[in-house]
């Protein structure tokens, strides 16, 4: 097996995803806890358009930040991220064939699937899966979508997400994320470990509360707006920022337990229209993936 | 005689759910199943996706059997029998005999062939399985455990065709996920079995445990060491794999200096390993994991093991290093922040209340006020701790390792240890009578403050776990040792003045908490004994009298004499419904008979007062029964009903009195007497 570096896993996974017919998407580039956040998957799983899609995604946690003083822990991770709608019964194999294509002779290793349902009060949205243990640990997790802005799914997506740092650590047998090669040479943490000590600093110490608390205001009005005006993907992008600045006052000991019930709502409610509005808005498109799926089962 | 086989191959099920989703409604409806075919043996199995049933010693067909079926009355036109005749596609030659004003036949009903049966139930039994969290997946039509992706059906070595969610049974199956993913045909049972274990799956659950049990005894013995006990982790290990495999890893050994219980949570809760203990029962830094492999070869699965259980302890001690900066004492202020109930306040409001109580209690008995006054200030101060936040089910534990480590002294941090216990039924009682006073303090308050604000359990729904902390209340009550609360529930509430508000309903509720607690224990009360003594007053008696009451109530219960006295109690209450004074004038008396009636009446109802002040109570009950044939005499020879009202009401007043005598300690009317058994 050749040395895995943090960027050949990225190369290996992307490629390997594309070969089975998933579009390749660019990360979300606005602050995001998760690859799930997204459009590409929160929305795209709305409907019954077909969708199988790729992408990196960097996600802030800022309440896991350690200042980088942590060999496991992270305020920002990468994921990889993947969709297929709707889900094939084979999904699990496919699964096992991209870990053969990371280079891992799955005989001579432990893979289980145990019990780990997922849900996220501020999406509204719930599945029912596993987090995927490689020799005890925990390197994807895998959701079957139930729900997502308080709406049934159906078509059901398959998500796969797998966590680069955690994979590359354990292929790499290197005992600190720090330690990995991003790139044969330079380290993860010749790249990264300024941006966490710095992010840390920031998320726990500095952010300015007053600050955030307009911010959010100001940008749950913005999303409102957007959404009167039917403009669902700038509504959902001002959602996503202030699901981030919710995640920001949380890391600052910012929200009490009483207003943290009420907080979390106000983000619910505009990621719950978000849906909606963004289900009628394909469907007043004829939801044209549709046709692209009938035109190649007749060809 | 006749096989069926039947596979569903499946994704991996949660190992939890196998018992109670599976294993058991499946063996109820097969054993069902088997009683109406008329006879067969059944077998359930399951690996971590495969779920399997296996039947034998089949009849091949049901028993043929004849109905009588009622048609029209006698009397109805020609046509209407023929009508009937049709229907039922018989002849007048069916018609038989009957007394009745209708007509009826008797129809032969051929026993179906038994596949076509089990063809038609076992698809309908796997499709009606309620597991706990279902799921859809792919169009989303169907909804069930797991996506179904294979079924295997073979009767008499022949495939059997069922569909179940859309998929439909074939003779194929595939081996172990990553050892022999490769398709192959089964033709029975046993040829499944046989190569099923060629291809790396050991289809038996119960023996996939044995076989990991004996694993990891050897491979803690490599390591100078036993695996620990635990029930649990092996109930769930039988379900997480195909294959029976289990690996020794290690993790850094500096960790050992951190709380043990931390570790073996980690380890235990959080994944699913299973310590190592050396011979004195210390832990070592070696563990076991489950692994669904033929082995580790490589060194892979030790080395993963080692490494996520090294990044917890790492997470848990840094934890520990920061609690430690700040002792429990200073902790309290942060308490504020943390809600208990939105109507009941933080758990700052909690601490206080609980600390008022507990020393109320304290003050009550023998207790070191001082003592009890420190555990209960602190025994909350932990859940603002990084550790108990990122490891909840260590709440009390790590208050109370923090506190030993602060070097306080050991009643207080034992009892801060010890305040969520008992958890269950089973559960031990906190070491020392200050945990067992926080305990019952925290617990009464929690009652007393969800029945307040009106959120009491109701029929199923408890989800406050408001009756666990009422039967952790009463197991305390109930205890008799230098533990022990000699407090009734009338005294406890009387200590909690927010009580006042919903005391008639807390007072119902703990009536049947102990009532349901008393029937399920070890003492094998009978229902009607925990009435009888019950319903003499129980509120106001520390619960061990009650039971001592109880105890003496059974022991003499089925005595002669107490059984002819619960007669003529009977008797009594018949004739005294209309009367209600227990005041009798001598003077009235025309018999020795009555007066001598009278006379012991008024002695043992002093003797009962007597004993029950001393707590003896079946002496009381002795005496009581002594009463017997007095009162026998009584009903031979003395007549109450006569015509003179005065003596009638006097007599009434006299066996109303007699009756009573015991009525400070139980309330016999309440007896249920078992008439064959008596008076032999």
């Amino acid at each position: 097996m050749p040395p895995v570096t943090f960027q050949s896993l990225i190369l290996t996974l992307q490629n390997f995803w594309a070969e089975r017919g998933c579009a390749i998407e660019m990360p979300m580039d606005i602050e995001v806890g998760a690859g799930t956040m997204h459009p590409a998957t929160y929305l795209r799983v709305l409907g019954p358009e077909p969708w199988n899609v790729g992408y990196v995604q960097p996600s802030r946690r800022p309440a896991d930040g350690r200042y980088g003083d942590n060999p496991f822990r992270l305020g920002k991770h990468y994921q990889f991220q993947v969709i297929l709608k709707p889900s094939p019964l084979d999904v699990q194999d496919l699964y096992l064939d991209s870990l053969r294509a990371i280079g891992l002779d799955l005989t001579k290793h432990d893979i289980r699937f145990e019990e780990d349902n997922w849900e996220s009060p501020t999406l509204g949205a719930w599945g029912v899966g596993w987090q995927i243990l490689l020799d005890g640990m925990e390197i994807t997790q895998f959701t079957y979508f139930q729900q997502a802005g308080g709406i049934d799914l159906a078509p059901i997506s398959a998500e796969i997400t797998y966590g680069l740092e955690r994979l590359t650590m354990f292929l790499s047998r290197k005992s600190s994320v720090y330690d990995i090669d991003w790139v044969g040479g330079v380290s993860y943490g010749a790249i990264r470990k300024q941006d966490e000590y710095e992010f840390s600093k920031y998320y726990f110490e500095t952010a300015d509360i007053d600050l955030h608390w307009k911010l959010f205001d100001a940008y749950e009005g913005e999303a409102r707006r957007c959404l009167d005006a039917k403009l669902v993907l700038p509504a959902y992008e001002w959602t996503l920022k202030c699901s981030h600045l919710f995640n920001t006052l949380d890391a600052r000991g910012a929200v009490s337990v009483t207003e943290r019930v009420g907080v979390i709502k106000r983000v619910r409610d505009l990621a719950v229209r978000c849906a909606q509005q963004y289900l009628e808005s394909r469907r007043d498109l004829g939801f044209p993936l549709m046709q692209r799926n009938e035109g190649n089962s007749s060809s | 005689m006749a096989e069926y086989f039947f596979e569903l191959l499946t994704e991996e099920i949660p190992a939890w759910m196998f018992q109670s989703s599976w294993t058991t409604p499946v063996d109820t409806a097969l054993e069902k199943l088997c009683g109406e075919l008329g006879g067969g043996k059944w077998k359930t199995d399951a690996t971590s996706r495969r779920l399997i049933i296996f039947l034998r010693d089949l009849p091949l067909r049901e028993e043929d059997r004849e109905i009588e079926v009622k048609g029209p009355p006698k009397k109805s036109p020609d046509a209407a029998l023929q009508g009937f005749l049709k229907k039922q596609n018989a002849t007048t030659g069916d018609i038989i005999e009957s007394a009745d004003e209708y007509i009826r036949i008797r129809k032969k009903i051929a026993g179906r062939d038994i596949s076509a049966l089990v063809q038609e139930r076992i698809p309908q039994l796997i499709e009606s399985l309620r597991w706990p969290k279902m799921m859809r997946w792919g169009a989303g039509g169907h909804s069930y455990i797991r996506p179904v992706h294979s079924i295997v059906s073979i009767f008499e070595g022949e495939h059997l065709p069922v569909t179940i969610f859309g998929v439909a049974s074939d003779v194929k199956t595939v081996g172990h996920r990553t050892l022999a993913p490769q398709p192959f045909k089964v033709d029975s049972y046993h040829d499944y079995l046989k190569k099923l274990e060629l291809a790396s799956v050991d289809v038996e659950a119960a023996h996939r445990k044995n076989v990991m049990v004996q694993r990891a005894l050897v491979l803690a013995k490599q390591a100078g060491g036993v695996p620990s006990e635990d029930v649990s982790i092996w109930a769930q290990w039988q379900y997480l794999t195909e294959y029976p495999g289990v690996v020794r890893a290690e993790f850094r050994p500096e960790y050992l200096a951190l709380p043990e219980e931390v570790l073996v949570t980690v380890m235990r809760v959080h994944q699913k390993q299973l310590p190592i203990r050396d011979r004195d029962g210390k832990l070592t830094s070696s563990f076991l994991a489950v692994l669904d492999n033929e082995g580790d070869p490589e060194g892979n699965a030790a080395y993963g093991n080692s490494f996520v259980t090294n990044a917890r302890f790492a997470d848990a001690q840094f934890f520990y290093d920061t609690d430690r900066r700040k002792k429990l004492e200073e902790r309290i202020e942060q308490l504020a922040h943390l809600q208990f109930q939105e109507k009941l306040g933080n758990y700052a409001e909690k601490t206080e209340r609980v600390k008022r109580i507990a020393i109320a209690i304290a003050s009550h008995i023998d207790a070191d006020l001082g003592h009890v006054e420190t555990a209960a200030k602190l025994c909350k101060a932990d859940l603002v701790t990084e550790m108990v936040k990122e490891f909840t089910d260590l709440q009390g534990k790590v208050g109370g390792i923090y506190a030993r480590e602060e070097g306080l002294p050991e009643p207080v941090w034992q009892a801060i240890y010890d305040h969520y216990q008992p958890a269950n039924v089973d559960d031990a009682l906190p070491r020392n009578l200050v945990g067992v006073i926080v305990s019952l303090a925290d617990r009464l308050d929690t009652l007393t403050g969800f029945f307040r604000i009106g959120l009491k359990p109701t029929g199923s729904k408890d989800p406050f776990a408001l009756r666990r902390a009422a039967q952790g209340a009463v197991q305390i009550l109930l205890n008799r040792d230098q533990r022990e609360v000699r407090l009734s529930i009338g005294e406890l509430l009387d200590l909690v003045p927010e009580s006042a508000a919903a005391r008639t309903d807390l007072v119902a509720f703990f009536a049947e908490r102990i009532a349901t607690i008393l029937e399920a224990s070890a003492w094998q009360f009978a229902y009607d004994e925990i009435r009888a003594v019950m319903e003499s007053g129980w509120l106001n008696i520390p619960l061990t009298d009650l039971v001592d009451r109880i105890s003496a109530l059974k022991a003499i219960r089925d005595e002669a004499d107490f059984l002819s006295l619960l007669d003529s109690v009977k008797r009594i209450t018949n004739i005294t419904q209309d009367h209600d004074s227990t005041r009798v004038d001598a003077s009235l008396f025309d018999s020795d008979i009555e007066r001598r009636l009278n006379e012991l009446a008024d002695l043992v109802s002093s003797q009962i007062a007597d004993f029950a002040s001393e707590r003896r109570y079946r002496e009381a009950l002795q005496s009581f029964a002594a009463l017997a044939p007095e009162l026998e005499k009584f009903f031979d020879d003395v007549m109450v009903m006569v015509d003179d009202e005065r003596v009638r009401a006097n007599r009434k007043s006299l066996l109303m009195k007699t009756a009573h005598a015991l009525k400070p300690i139980a309330d016999v009317r309440q007896i249920v007497v078992d008439r064959r058994d008596y008076r032999t």
